[in-house]
């Protein structure tokens, strides 16, 4: 059957075929022309969402001549789409990063401005941990704002460690007795996996290169001082390949590929699993893994890290960076988004509710402890009193290293799990990989141990 | 269909349909109809597609300017023994789709086309796994090949031997052939559907002359039934070749390319490249090398429709 359409439907047709193409293109825009700023955020819960909105968006928004519009996006693919969006010059107002390698590749591209001014202007300086003010840099100005911070601790179950009669490690040789005795036991004594996300693995590497290599020679491994193939730096991995080929990361390489973290996680829960090695952002949904396998929730806690080598000071926390925030080069009012960031790292009775309230990380600023709220997990108020009262600072592998290395550093590491790639090609692979990186530049500046 | 015949004894046009009024008008018309998804295959499809063939020459990061490197891209790949694992991977994929499934689709559609009461029950039966979600599918197989709560425990704690210590998705021996498994549950059903609705469209005196011939089952089947469905069973064998090198779902979902590599293919490996490298460059020449092989695949199957002169 045909159908002749009238000369005037025709010219509809066409007017709505028009009008769909302006619609498909305008939604690929971000609203550049919208008075309000831009600001895009990701959440773990509705709840959290809501209450970062109560607490920081709208608090702004009252006190504000100017507004924030928070669009949410998935915290999965967040990073992602601020890619997207930075490289096609619709980026929002405020840029969002996971850490300073994206924040170095934005201000080469000089996709986002130097906040030095507003720095002196909100006191940012004084305010930000030291080692947070050296990673905000790039090329001596400062490109962002880090809005929530992390580390890497020892997590365990307080009840299955008194029942054994064990402590903490602190030392390589109190670690490997806990290990052979929650071995002799039937407990897999070093929690690990990569099952359902890969990059898990570099949680336990990273661990264990600060713990068996040390902050001041992962220094000079990331400023190129020293090579990735570094006598320390093959030791450290020799000794957690044996380690792994007895059973004790994750119950051995055969279990490594099937382990995920919330199994790891229900293990410490279970007393199936001794010790965990895992990032703070664990905090808010370790005692949900307690109280869902019938434990209690007050059981589970955490030590810093173990020395696990000679001559390394035990304790080390290994910094990461969770959020790290830029003002874009295209906004039509960074005065105001600068605003928003001192808004969002200003006020610690603020950032530590949101601690207390929803498990969210706080920004790396120094913390008293009167600025704790009632109420707040004893062990959170722990870590961050404990973090920057400490010197023994490290350097989480996706905060410090460039893309490519950071990318071989988990998944070849599979080749080691496996036995296809012993340690020392592994830690060849690792230095031809970051020499590479950092002849081409954009690495981020590490801090200096401090 | 009667035909009009003139008294001079030739055959003459069959009579004209009621005229229509052609021109400009009409194929302006067609054009306005055909013009959205024509704007909307270029804007999403073709520039992106002739972007990327350019991104290929450069050392794009994704976010930044990028600068021209000639071939420097495709040279790395040609070294890269992640790119030969990846491509290898795929071949493997194509092999065993081309064969595991495209058999088990035709035997169970034969067998089906030979069953005369319950066949609605058998396919849906058959149908359901294809309009279940990857993401579920993959979930459910998750927990069935789990080694700690799947079906090889249970098994073995009935005494069944050896299963108890099977790690289907966590060993890198089992773990590319346990995906292709999974896919092809999924998958198989669809193509008896479609192989079942082409064997129905033989020409049953087809048959009926091969048994007045003496042929048997198999004769029939292999002399009738499958020049019979030619023309579906080249198509599948096509689209099955570029989809292949397409295969993401199921891989990413369950292993994204792990154990150490063990299940890497070029979609994954393209990924990775883009999103956790950084290095878009690179990823886009995988993506090129990716679009070369099914222009390949269709360019073989045009010749080859040629010169066999296939009426597909």
């Amino acid at each position: 059957m045909t159908h002749h359409l009238p000369r005037r439907d025709a010219f509809k047709l066409a007017g709505g075929a028009l009008a769909g193409a302006w619609l498909l293109t305008g939604c690929g825009g971000s609203g550049g022309g919208s008075s309000a700023i831009d600001y895009w955020g990701a959440f773990p819960t509705p709840e959290t969402e809501e209450y970062f909105r109560t607490h920081f968006i709208d608090t702004f928004n009252e006190s504000s001549e100017r507004q924030v519009k928070m669009t949410t996006k998935q915290l999965t693919n967040l990073a992602s789409q601020t890619d997207t969006a930075v490289s096609s010059g619709n980026a929002p107002d405020i840029i969002y990063s996971p850490g300073p390698t994206t924040t170095v590749s934005y201000a080469q591209g000089n996709r986002t401005i130097p906040l030095d001014d507003y720095a002196d202007q909100y006191g940012w300086n004084d305010r930000l941990l030291p080692w947070a003010q050296q990673l905000s840099r790039v090329e001596d100005a400062m490109q962002s704002v880090p809005t929530s911070y992390g580390s890497l601790v020892m997590y365990y179950n307080r009840a299955v460690f008194e029942e054994n009669g064990w402590t903490p490690p602190t030392t390589k040789a109190e670690f490997e007795a806990l290990c052979e005795d929650a071995d002799s036991k039937g407990i897999i004594p070093v929690g690990a996996g990569n099952s359902g996300y890969p990059a898990q693995s570099e949680w336990y590497l990273s661990c264990v290169l600060n713990a068996a290599v040390g902050p001041q020679n992962l220094y000079e491994i990331l400023t190129g001082d020293r090579d990735w193939n570094d006598a320390a730096v093959v030791d450290a991995l020799e000794t957690m390949k044996s380690q792994i080929d007895k059973g004790w990361w994750g119950g051995g390489a055969e279990r490594w590929f099937t382990n995920t973290d919330p199994d790891m996680c229900t293990g410490i829960a279970n007393g199936d699993v001794a010790m965990y090695m895992s990032g703070t952002w664990s905090f808010s949904s370790m005692g949900t893994f307690f109280t869902d396998s019938g434990n209690d929730p007050q059981d589970w806690d955490w030590a810093p890290l173990p020395s696990l080598a000679e001559g390394v000071e035990p304790g080390v926390f290994p910094m990461a960076i969770g959020t790290a925030l830029s003002i874009s080069s295209d906004s039509s009012d960074p005065d105001t988004a600068a605003a928003f960031l001192d808004h969002l790292v200003g006020d610690t009775s603020r950032s530590l509710g949101y601690l207390a309230e929803q498990g969210e990380n706080p920004p790396p600023v120094a913390y008293g402890a009167d600025d704790f709220p009632e109420g707040i997990d004893p062990r959170a108020q722990r870590l961050y009193e404990e973090i920057p009262a400490s010197d023994n600072i490290g350097y989480a592998s996706w905060t410090f290293l460039p893309p490519q290395t950071n990318t071989a550093l988990y998944t070849e590491f599979d080749g080691v799990i496996t036995g296809d790639m012993s340690p020392s090609a592994y830690a060849d692979f690792l230095k031809t990989s970051f020499e590479q990186e950092l002849g081409a530049g954009g690495l981020p500046t590490p801090f200096t141990p401090q | 269909m009667s035909v009009a015949v003139t008294g001079t004894g030739g055959a003459v046009r069959p009579p004209r349909p009621p005229a229509r009024r052609r021109g400009p008008n009409r194929r302006l018309t067609g054009l306005l109809f055909l013009a959205p998804l024509l704007i909307v295959n270029v804007l999403v499809i073709a520039g992106p597609a002739m972007m990327s063939v350019a991104y290929s020459f450069t050392d794009w990061d994704g976010i930044n300017t990028p600068d021209f490197v000639g071939t420097a891209n495709y040279e790395a790949l040609v070294g890269d023994p992640a790119f030969h694992r990846a491509l290898g991977h795929n071949l493997v994929w194509t092999l065993f789709f081309l064969t595991v499934p495209m058999g088990m689709g035709l035997l169970g559609a034969y067998l089906l086309s030979r069953v005369r009461r319950g066949r609605t029950l058998f396919r849906i039966a058959f149908f359901i796994p294809y309009v279940v979600a990857t993401v579920v599918s993959a979930a459910v197989w998750r927990q069935i090949l789990s080694p700690d709560a799947g079906i090889g425990p249970a098994l073995a704690s009935f005494g069944v031997p050896w299963v108890g210590d099977v790690n289907a998705l966590g060993d890198p021996d089992l773990a590319l052939g346990a995906i292709a498994m999974i896919n092809n549950w999924q998958w198989w059903g669809f193509l008896v559907m479609l192989f079942l609705t082409a064997m129905q469209s033989v020409n049953p005196s087809l048959y009926e002359a091969a048994r007045l011939d003496g042929a048997g089952r198999f004769r029939e089947f292999w002399h009738v039934t499958l020049p019979g469905i030619r023309p579906t069973l080249v198509f599948l064998f096509l689209m099955t070749i570029i989809w292949s090198f397409l295969v993401f779902d199921f891989v990413y979902i369950l292993t994204q390319g792990g154990p150490a590599g063990s299940t890497d293919m070029l979609s994954t490996l393209l990924y990775r490249t883009a999103f956790s490298e950084s290095r878009a460059g690179v990823a886009s020449a995988v993506g090129v090398v990716m679009a070369v092989i099914s222009a390949v695949t269709i360019a073989g199957y045009l010749v080859l429709r040629r010169r066999l002169r296939w009426e597909v």
